[in-house]
């Protein structure tokens, strides 16, 4: 078996160049990458952290693109435990989008899904959308909030290691949606959630 | 904020249904730049699933009909024809609107549900936990699809709940089919005798040598299980339900079917067949995530405007609203087809009907996922019924979602009825134990499989059917397939997607461009793991 005892399955939506595959790979590759090309083949990343001397294993979806042109899957947000929703503090239009992204996630994620929204590029001196605008949004939707820099990796951490917690604490207290024990992943690899014996049977 | 797409590709996919979604994910992991756009809001076209309200709204196609376009040197064809079009043959509720005594203390909905007083006001009101299907799929777990998702590393976007039961209809009442050998031995509608009878028939179909089947070459099947002296009942369960023949069905294609069925014992359920989580629309997608995943451009709610073709009928590319954009090949589902081009008819349909039904058509202590093979009778086709219930993530607990299909005859309503008064409540509002339906859908799809649909008179452009009467996707990735290989006939098809392990990426030097990734998932030790992990075989 692997060592690690929970897996939960993080995915990132928001508006195309807010910065979702950068706070992705600062906080699994310690790394901001530069320049705006696509990431081919990638489709998710994986980074075991430690909460309570527990190991949590994160796997952590990124849009493959598909958010350009507003064709993201509906499967894309099926079984997530975490929703983080993305947008670019010195962009306004990004932030204009979060009702039409919170639509689609209301649609098609699970209603117990922890939901956080993350005010990325606060490096930017450009800032267009104050702190407060956010935290206020946030707190009407009741989601977590936080800003960000991918760049200077700031609150990245913070960020990921909040949402392996907060999940840590809901399995914890059984409360987890998904991932029910008797549905079948076909391959084993990307099996799922809680202890061993209830996941991914290949009988 | 409005994106323009990228005006050159190799490839231009029209439509998001299984054939051009796998043709897309083909062409996207051997590095092609692929295109692909739907004019619908969704995926998957006529594969896909819906939400109540939302499949309460499809249109039976609703596309002008510009003509056609003389350029200099080029021509323009208009998008779409009407010939392959659903269509509607009813849909109606059997509940009431609104039952405005409960309605006033809203809060309360956990005693209304458990009144089961159902009203559309509050179906609608969870439309969003339905997910039905236009076209519902089953997976044999060792057929082509499921051995297609492992050996290509797409099996990570789905999740698939096994089948828990077959049923077939025999003497005026639903039996549990006994497939597996601890069905057979544990079955107690069956003697003995017949028990021997039958593992002795299925273990000779599927090791049987020639000689085992001579002389049976141009004799159906049901003359070999005669033969072979079965029962009565063995012969139902056999000929109707394992091998889901019909009384012509020759001898070969007979054991042909049931070594299908067998094969696929054993290795995820007590039945061989998986079914999709949240529907069989979520499959259409998994191929477009791979896609994208690869470098494929995805675009929902495109319009598209024409295809353009040289003099020679080449293809050159499509206008998108007011852009032109140039590929070098064009792969379109077959409604896309111009209107033009289109010189034959569908002359075969398939007749569904889907129903919402407040309980199992054969109730059990827990949730069942069913399949019921219903045998054909006084000369009406067998049809086949498939029951969804909460568990699949189709729909609300208490409810099931049920799926009723067969060859078309007459229309679907008339096609489906001998089976549909046996299952459910006759009348509106009779009490008995069978389940009552609180809303139908009938609808003919056309199934285009059997047509020749070589597009002869347009030079790069390949025409995806839509689905078909096959339990499983077999036919779709066969045609996929053939697509591929005619437009890169010397490329691996789908080889296996590296996991995100075995992925390096390369630093701050190379624009996030991940190099290692075909080297990777060439590597035998990988495939090895795979390959442990499905050997987990139960031996039932």
């Amino acid at each position: 078996m692997e060592d690690f005892k929970f897996l939960f399955k993080v995915v990132l939506v928001g508006n195309a160049g807010v910065g979702k595959t950068c706070l992705v790979r600062r906080f699994t590759q310690g790394l901001f990458p530069p320049g705006q090309g696509a990431t081919i083949g990638v489709d998710f990343m994986i980074k075991t952290v430690e909460v309570d001397n527990e190991k949590v294993k994160l796997q952590i979806w990124d849009t493959a693109g598909q958010e350009r042109f507003r064709s993201i899957t509906q499967s894309y947000y099926r079984s997530a435990h975490a929703l983080i929703l993305v947008y670019d503090i010195s962009c306004q239009p990004t932030f204009d989008c979060l009702p039409d992204w919170l639509r689609e996630i209301e649609e098609y994620a699970s209603s117990k899904v922890l939901r956080i929204l993350v005010g990325n590029k606060i490096d930017r001196e450009d800032r267009e959308i104050p702190t407060f605008v956010g935290e206020d949004f946030a707190a009407r939707h009741n989601m977590y909030f936080l800003e960000t820099s991918a760049k200077e990796a700031e609150n990245v951490e913070k960020l990921f290691m909040k949402i392996a917690e907060d999940l840590m604490q809901q399995a914890r207290n059984k409360d987890l949606s998904r991932y029910e024990c008797s549905t079948t992943n076909i391959t084993a690899r990307t099996s799922s959630v809680n202890d061993s014996s209830c996941c991914s049977k290949l009988t | 904020m409005e994106y323009d797409l990228p005006s050159d590709f190799d490839i231009i996919v029209v439509g998001t249904g299984m054939v051009e979604s796998i043709v897309s994910a083909a062409a996207s992991r051997i590095g092609k730049r692929v295109l692909h756009i739907d004019s619908n809001s969704y995926y998957g076209g006529l594969w896909a699933s819906f939400n109540l309200d939302s499949i309460s709204k499809i249109p039976e196609g609703n596309r002008s009909q510009p003509v056609v376009e003389n350029k200099e040197n080029e021509i323009v064809y208009p998008v779409g024809n009407d010939v392959f079009d659903l269509r509607i043959h009813s849909q109606k509720w059997h509940i009431p609107e609104s039952n405005p005594e409960k309605d006033v203390d809203e809060s309360d909905s956990a005693v209304a549900q458990e009144e089961h007083e159902w009203t559309q006001e509050k179906l609608l009101k969870i439309s969003r936990k339905f997910n039905i299907d236009l076209a519902p799929k089953l997976h044999f777990a060792k057929g082509d699809f499921v051995e297609l998702l492992i050996s290509s590393n797409i099996a990570r976007y789905s999740e698939f709940r096994s089948v828990s039961r077959i049923l077939t209809w025999l003497n005026g009442s639903l039996e549990i089919v006994p497939c597996s050998r601890s069905d057979v031995f544990s079955s107690n509608r069956v003697s003995v005798i017949e028990k021997r009878m039958l593992m002795k028939l299925l273990t000779s179909c599927v090791d049987g040598d020639e000689n085992e089947f001579k002389g049976y070459e141009g004799k159906t099947f049901q003359s070999y299980l005669k033969d072979r002296k079965l029962t009565e009942n063995l012969i139902h369960y056999v000929l109707y339900a394992i091998a889901m023949c019909t009384d012509d069905t020759l001898c070969l294609e007979g054991v042909e079917k049931t070594k299908r069925f067998l094969g696929s014992l054993g290795r995820f359920g007590k039945t061989p067949f998986l079914y999709s989580m949240y529907g069989s629309g979520e499959i259409t997608q998994a191929f477009c995530r791979l896609s994208a995943v690869f470098g494929g451009i995805y675009a929902l709610n495109q319009s598209l405007n024409g295809f353009i073709y040289d003099n020679d009928n080449t293809f050159k590319g499509i206008i998108c609203g007011k852009q032109r954009i140039n590929a070098t090949h064009l792969v379109m589902s077959l409604e896309k087809l111009p209107k033009e081009i289109v010189d034959f008819s569908t002359t075969e349909y398939i007749s569904r009907a889907i129903f919402i039904t407040d309980k199992s058509i054969l109730e059990d202590e827990r949730e069942h996922l069913t399949l019921l093979l219903f045998p054909p009778v006084d000369r009406k086709a067998a049809c086949v019924v498939l029951e969804l219930g909460s568990l699949t993530g189709t729909c609300p607990k208490g409810l099931h979602i049920v799926h009723v299909f067969t060859k078309q005859t007459v229309n679907p309503e008339d096609d489906l009825k001998h089976c549909v008064e046996k299952l459910f409540c006759k009348r509106e509002g009779e009490s008995n134990s069978s389940p009552s339906i609180l809303w139908s859908f009938y609808f003919s799809a056309p199934n285009t499989f059997s047509q020749k649909l070589e597009c002869e008179k347009l030079l790069n452009t390949y025409v995806c059917p839509g689905p078909d009467l096959d339990l499983d996707y077999d036919p779709a990735i066969e045609r996929a397939k053939e697509i591929f290989e005619r437009i890169y006939s010397n490329a691996e098809f789908l080889p296996r997607a590296p996991d995100p392990e075995e992925i390096i990426i390369e630093g701050e030097d190379n624009n996030n461009i991940i190099n290692e990734t075909e080297e990777r998932a060439e590597v035998p030790a990988d495939q090895g793991d795979v390959s442990s992990e499905l050997a987990h075989e139960d031996d039932t």
